[in-house]
């Protein structure tokens, strides 16, 4: 009977990792945001979008509750995000671009960043700029580190400049009343 | 109407394959022989129809029929022919029917070459493929049937085959890597059918070898031309990305090398039976297991077809049935497999296992390495991601006792090695390797302790190898019958074939020592005429031109390398638009040489005018890929082996059925 026992082994392992074969078929590998909450920002050295000589790095959200939207001209959803978030922005909220480009390879990109920088210019001037600066996270580092499946993502970052919040898809009114202005409001009345 | 024909075509082969799966299998439980001859005849016909089936749908893929889903999703009209024909596996639902027309080809080529195997143990192999075949069938006609129309409405044109598989290696490296998948199935099928029929000696081993290392050696060249592939398409300049698709590849190669070693002793020394059996149940185990890793989306990979959570849980069912019931036959029938040789603590025996160890804790190592990021989320640890750095440096504490093995292995006896008898062989074979290694690192400026370390390996491999031909061949010589030239002659093709996959495994050794240490890269900014000088060579950057393919169009940076004011090459360096899939592809430009590649990648064009390039020097990298070629040549030169020609051999194996042990000695 013991010899049996062993040789169960190799079945007994087999069908452990048939259990674990059987959840992973039903979650989503992309999935990475809750491991980033209450984490602070990766660290990052990143041009601004206009002004590609000036850069940022993760200490430029100190000090603020920012609101960092990750953006681009080509996502159709962003676009009817933006007057809202202009309207917030209008309410005083302190709203950072992270844009990147879709066309952009990682290595060899196809577009002049003059040609991005006027797309950007073209989007903004006709639905409103509702950011105070662009962060161009020209080969997708930072947006990989933050773990970002697409676009519109939005990430509420605290004073100390920890993630707070971690929103897939369009903020409108509904998303605002019933997820970020909670944290939102405790947050500032800090 | 082709299509439909194809359709049916398949119906009918899964037909065949359940008539395959009952008959002969029951035929040899009640000993009623005209039902086991039926397997031959029903393996032919599953062939037959898988063929005509795939041949219906390249039709499709020739002829433009967008009205078929598949081919409106991976073809398009201005795709070249040759393309359109390969094509055919370009996406999940083709790729799957070339799988299956391949596992029908080696069922029909078990059923046509088994002439010297009992008619029992061929009837229960082949019932044993059909009821794989079964859940093969299934798959394809329930979730992914290549044949399914669009009709009322369907588009004008296709969506184009990904830029990335349009390429030559891609044309040649799936069928090769499914050749080896596959292969491992009759390797399988043996160690099921020894299993069920409790004749548990080492026959079986014998019979399956010759199969077990075709698939090997296909696995082999296919593992190389993927790896080779991704070298200089996908531009990033690596060749191995311990990319989960890649790993799960790799996985049944390791698995099964050590099975071709353990086959071989259990075959000669019928010891280790039920590990050799559990081994072959794990490489085809494996396999499935990579087929379910790519197929059903749970990891994310380049390689993964678009993911569906039905796909991926029918695939989990056939795994449970096929494996679960393999390994539960194990434990009820393993029990009864005793070795009846006799070994010491140091033997050929125990330095064959302990490699095998080695090679099962590699096997682990990846395994674990892909799904551990699955089983970490899953229990609520969080997403973690495991990349080459942990690979990387297992495989490097691995390899070293791995080799040392691989070096005295060979050169020991079976039954029983006196250590004090090697030990002045080995101290020499150490200090040669020492010596070389260190000679061959002095050429490069600076030296590299992690190089230094792959070439002693690399030269211990083929130090002990030479050692071990002369030992060989040695008495020979001493009783003066045969010059040195005939004595080698007298070595079998098998003995060549060890000899030829321990070479090949050094020249990779070396390739990845060398490339690993002494890879140069740098990404430069260059205008035209400007230039600049990596390891002795002078890049000159001349000019971009265009042109425009059957279905892209692309910038051709045009590069000249100079050494010491000599022209020694000229790359053009690719970058392809394809307008259908809106997708850039850099196709770089090498100049390959035995002992360097230049390698450039053309980037983006700047704002002023200038392009940025990506430059490498590459030492060595070809013997990787070489070493690889010499290793599946050893495979088929063991193949070649006069002892494997079933046909011939029927008659002289009866007559010695009594198997007196000079016969085993002789062969080995």
């Amino acid at each position: 009977m013991k010899k049996i026992a062993l040789y169960l082994i190799p079945l007994g392992l087999f069908l452990g990792l048939i259990i674990f074969l059987y959840q992973g078929l039903f979650s989503n590998p992309r999935e990475h945001q809750s491991s980033l909450l209450e984490q602070p920002m990766p660290e990052f050295v990143l041009p601004d979008l206009m002004n590609i000589e000036q850069t940022y790095n993760e200490d430029v959200f100190l000090g603020k509750v920012t609101l960092l939207n990750v953006w681009g001209v080509w996502c159709i959803t962003c676009a009817i995000e933006l007057p809202y978030l202009k309207q917030l922005q209008g309410e005083g909220k302190h709203i950072v671009g992270l844009y990147f480009d879709q066309d952009m390879d990682p290595d060899f990109g196809i577009k002049t960043v003059a040609r991005v920088q006027q797309e950007v210019t073209d989007k903004l001037s006709q639905l409103g700029n509702p950011y105070a600066f662009n962060i161009f996270d020209v080969k997708r580092d930072l947006s990989m580190d933050l773990g970002v499946t697409g676009a519109p993502e939005t990430y509420l970052i605290d004073q100390q400049g920890k993630i707070r919040l971690h929103h897939i898809g369009d903020i409108n009114p509904r998303v605002w009343k019933n997820k970020f202005a909670p944290v939102y409001d405790l947050l500032v009345a800090q | 109407m082709v299509a439909e024909l194809g359709n049916f075509a398949l119906v009918m082969a899964l037909m065949m394959g359940i008539l395959l799966s009952i008959y002969p299998m029951w035929g040899a439980y009640v000993n009623h022989s005209r039902m086991m001859a039926m397997a031959k005849p029903l393996a032919i016909g599953m062939f037959v129809f898988t063929v005509f089936a795939y041949a219906c749908l390249t039709h499709g893929f020739i002829t433009d029929d967008f009205s078929l889903a598949y081919v409106a999703n991976t073809s398009n009209s201005t795709l070249p022919i040759y393309y359109k024909i390969t094509a055919v596996w370009g996406g999940h639902e083709g790729s799957f029917l070339l799988w299956v027309l391949i596992f029908s080809t080696w069922t029909v080529a078990v059923a046509l070459f088994s002439k010297a195997i009992p008619i029992k143990m061929v009837a229960r192999v082949l019932s044993i493929l059909g009821m794989v075949a079964i859940g093969f069938y299934l798959f394809m006609l329930l979730t992914s049937n290549p044949f399914d129309r669009l009709l009322p409405f369907f588009p004008i044109d296709g969506k184009d085959l990904n830029p990335l598989l349009q390429d030559i290696g891609m044309i040649i490296h799936p069928p090769m890597l499914y050749m080896g998948y596959v292969g491992f199935s009759v390797a399988f099928a043996f160690a099921i059918a020894a299993l069920i029929s409790g004749q548990l000696d080492s026959t079986w081993a014998r019979w399956s070898r010759p199969w077990t290392l075709a698939a090997w050696s296909f696995l082999t060249v296919g593992v190389a031309l993927g790896s080779w592939w991704a070298y200089y398409e996908l531009g990033w300049g690596g060749w191995w990305f311990w990319d989960p698709v890649e790993n799960a590849s790799f996985m049944p190669w390791l698995i099964g090398t050590a099975l071709i070693h353990s086959l071989a002793v259990t075959e000669k020394r019928k010891v280790f039976k039920s590990w050799t059996v559990l081994l072959a149940i794990s490489a085809f185990s494996l396999s499935l297991l990579g087929t379910f890793l790519v197929r059903s989306g749970v990891l994310v990979s380049v390689h993964s077809f678009a993911s569906d959570p039905s796909r991926g849980l029918f695939i989990l069912g056939l795994l449970v049935v096929i494996i679960g019931g393999s390994l539960a036959l194990y434990a009820y029938r393993a029990p009864q497999l005793k070795g009846n040789g006799r070994y010491q603590l140091f033997s050929r025996e125990v330095l064959l296992i302990g490699n095998n160890v080695f090679l099962s804790a590699a096997t682990l190592v990846v395994l674990l390495g892909t799904l551990l990021p699955l089983v970490h989320k899953e229990i609520g640890m969080g997403s973690i991601s495991i990349g080459a750095p942990f690979f990387n440096q297992m495989f490097t504490y691995l390899i070293v006792p791995f080799v040392l093995i691989m070096g005295i292995g060979p050169l020991s006896r079976w039954k029983s090695q006196s250590p004090q008898a090697l030990y002045k062989q080995l101290l020499i074979a150490f200090a040669l390797s020492v010596s070389a290694a260190v000679l061959v690192n002095a050429s490069f400026e600076q030296s590299s302790y992690m190089a230094t370390l792959g070439l002693v390996m690399s030269f211990w491999i083929v130090v002990t190898t030479i050692m071990e031909i002369r030992q060989r061949i040695e008495p020979q010589i001493t009783s003066g019958k045969y010059s040195i030239l005939q004595s080698l002659q007298k070595l079998t093709p098998s003995h060549w074939g060890m000899v030829s996959g321990h070479l090949g495994f050094a020249v990779t050794l070396i390739g990845i020592a060398l490339v690993s240490a002494y890879n140069v890269e740098r990404n430069v900014r260059m205008a035209p005429g400007d230039s600049v000088t990596l390891q002795g060579y002078e890049f000159v950057f001349k000019n971009v031109s265009e042109y425009s393919g059957p279905n892209f169009t692309a910038d051709v940076g045009h590069v000249d390398v100079y050494q010491q004011g000599n022209k020694v090459a000229s790359v053009a360096a690719e970058k392809r638009f394809y307008p259908v899939q809106r997708n850039v592809m850099t196709e770089a430009g090498i100049d390959s040489g035995f002992t360097r590649d230049l390698f450039v990648a053309l980037g983006e064009q700047l704002k002023n005018g200038d392009w940025s390039l990506r430059i490498y020097v590459k030492p060595f990298i070809n013997w990787i890929w070489l070493g690889a070629f010499i290793m599946a040549f050893g495979g088929v030169l063991s193949i070649s082996d006069k002892r494997y020609r079933m046909t011939k051999i029927v008659h002289k194996s009866k007559a010695n059925k009594t198997s007196n042990p000079t016969l085993a000695e002789q062969l080995s």
